[in-house]
């Protein structure tokens, strides 16, 4: 394995010093939401209008996972009624912002736990982990708690509760693959946590992209806007680890990568989208309180 | 390396196979839904009028040119220098004229980018329409995949005529790979426009062109070419997740919000290929975001 780790340890800490502007920026957005928060709080209805788009983006959304579930939910019916019941006035009494808020701290908080859980494994965080992995999975981690500090803030900023769980309906998929990981050779171990990796980032992603034309106040818009790019460009390296690994090719994975070594098609691998899917969005109710 | 490489085990056929599956789901998936909201748009746009937005959100983009263009100039480093900041930071016209003047280079954009958008030199079009409100952001937005085309473009042309050496086939697929998204994304914004009944427009960026075609004329290898390439995919994917901000139409809203994170996954990639760390914020900002009010000629 080439890599100079004292230069790694210095691109990571003038990326944390790049990352530090970025959180000051990101805390606009923030103190604008306190503002709303506060006016929301002081007595504004909630729009009706804007409680039915919600209800019909989300049957939209549950209709779609009903069908990638084999329809079996959609035939019973259980579509239509949580359909119904997040187009209630009962459910809608927090709020859509504070909803898609909640539901996108769900996702963050499960992101994080994963990636600690992986960081536990001898070959992604311990002494045999491959430098450049172990670097991506820490710091990818720190990222994510970011990401679910500044949820959290923007939910209680509009007068919500704070979601510190992890997505429901998403657990039982990572808990499942965690129980394969644990049992798994280090050889096949690395692939799986890829994957599992790759898939909570895309869903991240997609439910961000999105939650952009279902949020209503900017703040909340201009905050998820900032962090779905960044969820995106996990996937983006997650994918092009995941090809070198698939390949057997794990010494490769380094910072630089051996880029004359690598065969032409290794330079699209991770940007296989022209346009980012949403396809395996969360609904945007799912992970609210 | 070839397929056959002993010192790899990575087949060029599996990778291929696992590039088409995925190209394949994209045009499964995200294609279709990217017409619908396409098409929405245009009906939000035609019912609101030309316009489509209150006067709010042209405060929200008072952005600085002069700001924009002296992290541009750092940003390219020695590629670009600080001369170019003296050259590109007068009027929009000013800067048209510098963009002409260099498009004499080497590895000159200009050309490149006609060819790109399929207008012939010196006939490119989209300016002079008065666009306002979703639409201006629309044709700024075109204008700068306008941009990003030339620029790849002119680094492929380049590598083929020898200028930079050698050219690893895995960059040459990531510029041709970047190069067709952006010419997709060209092609929904542009769609967009001629649907409202506007020209679509095939002129690049007329501030940042200039600053790219400098830079060109002095790239001579590929990492001044990715340095070049990260500074345009961070320009688009700011000026995006800014016009977020500022498009009224839910439609619109996603439409930008399904390109934001391409650009920025273009900008991962080539972060890591510099050896950069590929992801260097948790939040990505809008510094370099291109004020949808410099597309007003």
């Amino acid at each position: 394995m080439e890599i100079d780790e004292t230069a790694l340890s210095g691109l990571i800490e003038e990326s944390q010093d790049t990352h530090a502007d970025a959180l000051r920026s990101a805390k606009g957005p923030l103190a604008d939401m306190v503002d709303l928060g506060q006016q929301t709080r002081a007595g504004s209805a909630l729009d009706p209008d804007e409680n039915r788009a919600f209800a019909v983006e989300n049957r939209r959304r549950l209709g779609s996972i009903a069908r990638r579930a084999g329809g079996l939910l959609a035939a019973t019916g259980v579509i239509a009624a949580i359909a119904d019941y997040i187009g209630s006035p009962a459910f809608a009494a927090s709020g859509t912002d504070v909803q898609v808020l909640q539901t996108a701290s769900s996702i963050e908080v499960l992101a994080v736990s994963t990636y600690k859980t992986a960081l536990g494994l001898p070959y992604i965080g311990g002494s045999s982990a491959n430098p450049v992995i172990k670097a991506f999975a820490t710091t990818t981690m720190g990222q994510h708690a970011d990401h679910l500090a500044a949820f959290q803030s923007a939910t209680t900023s509009l007068g919500g509760t704070k979601q510190t769980k992890p997505d429901p309906a998403f657990v039982p998929v990572a808990d499942k693959a965690v129980a394969a990981i644990t049992k798994a050779p280090a050889s096949q171990g690395a692939l799986l946590v890829v994957a599992l990796a790759l898939e909570l980032e895309n869903i991240a992603a997609e439910t961000y992209v999105n939650n952009m034309s279902l949020l209503t106040n900017a703040s909340a818009k201009k905050l998820t806007a900032s962090i779905m790019g960044v969820e995106a460009q996990h996937v983006a390296i997650l994918l092009a680890v995941q090809a070198l690994l698939k390949a057997g090719d794990a010494a490769d994975i380094t910072l630089p990568p051996p880029v004359a070594k690598l065969p032409a098609a290794a330079g699209a691998v991770g940007f296989p989208n022209a346009f980012y899917p949403t396809t395996n969005a969360a609904p945007a109710s799912q992970g609210a309180l | 390396m070839s397929a056959n490489d002993p010192l790899s085990h990575l087949s060029e056929a599996q990778l291929l196979a696992m590039t088409a599956d995925l190209d394949a789901m994209h045009h499964d998936v995200a294609l279709p839904a990217l017409t619908d909201s396409l098409a929405e748009w245009t009906d939000d746009i035609r019912s609101q009028g030309d316009g489509g937005r209150d006067a709010d959100a042209d405060r929200q983009l008072q952005f600085d040119r002069r700001r924009f263009l002296t992290r541009a100039a750092g940003t390219a480093g020695g590629i670009a220098g600080v001369a170019l900041l003296a050259a590109c930071s007068s009027s929009s016209s000013s800067s048209t004229s510098a963009a002409s003047s260099s498009s004499a280079s080497s590895a000159s954009a200009s050309a490149s980018a006609t060819a790109a958008t399929g207008a012939p030199a010196g006939t490119a079009m989209g300016e002079g329409q008065m666009l306002s409100g979703d639409l201006q952001v629309v044709a700024m937005a075109a204008s700068l995949e306008n941009s990003g085309i030339a620029t790849y473009m002119a680094g492929i042309k380049a590598a083929t005529a020898g200028k930079l050496g050698t050219v690893p086939p895995a960059v040459v697929t990531f510029a041709e790979t970047a190069m067709a998204q952006h010419q997709d994304h060209q092609k929904a914004w542009n769609a967009v426009l001629t649907a409202a009944g506007k020209q679509p427009v095939t002129a690049t960026d007329p501030v940042i062109q200039p600053t790219i075609n400098a830079a060109l004329a002095k790239v001579t290898n590929t990492t001044q070419l990715a340095e070049l390439a990260l500074l345009v995919e961070n320009t688009a994917g700011q000026t995006y997740q800014n016009g977020l901000s500022v498009i009224t139409s839910a439609a619109g809203i996603k439409t930008a919000a399904s390109i934001q994170p391409v650009e920025f996954q273009h900008a991962a990639i080539l972060y890591y290929v510099l050896g950069k760390y590929p992801v260097p914020n948790a939040f990505t900002g809008v510094s370099l975001a291109r004020p949808p009010s410099d597309y007003h000629t």
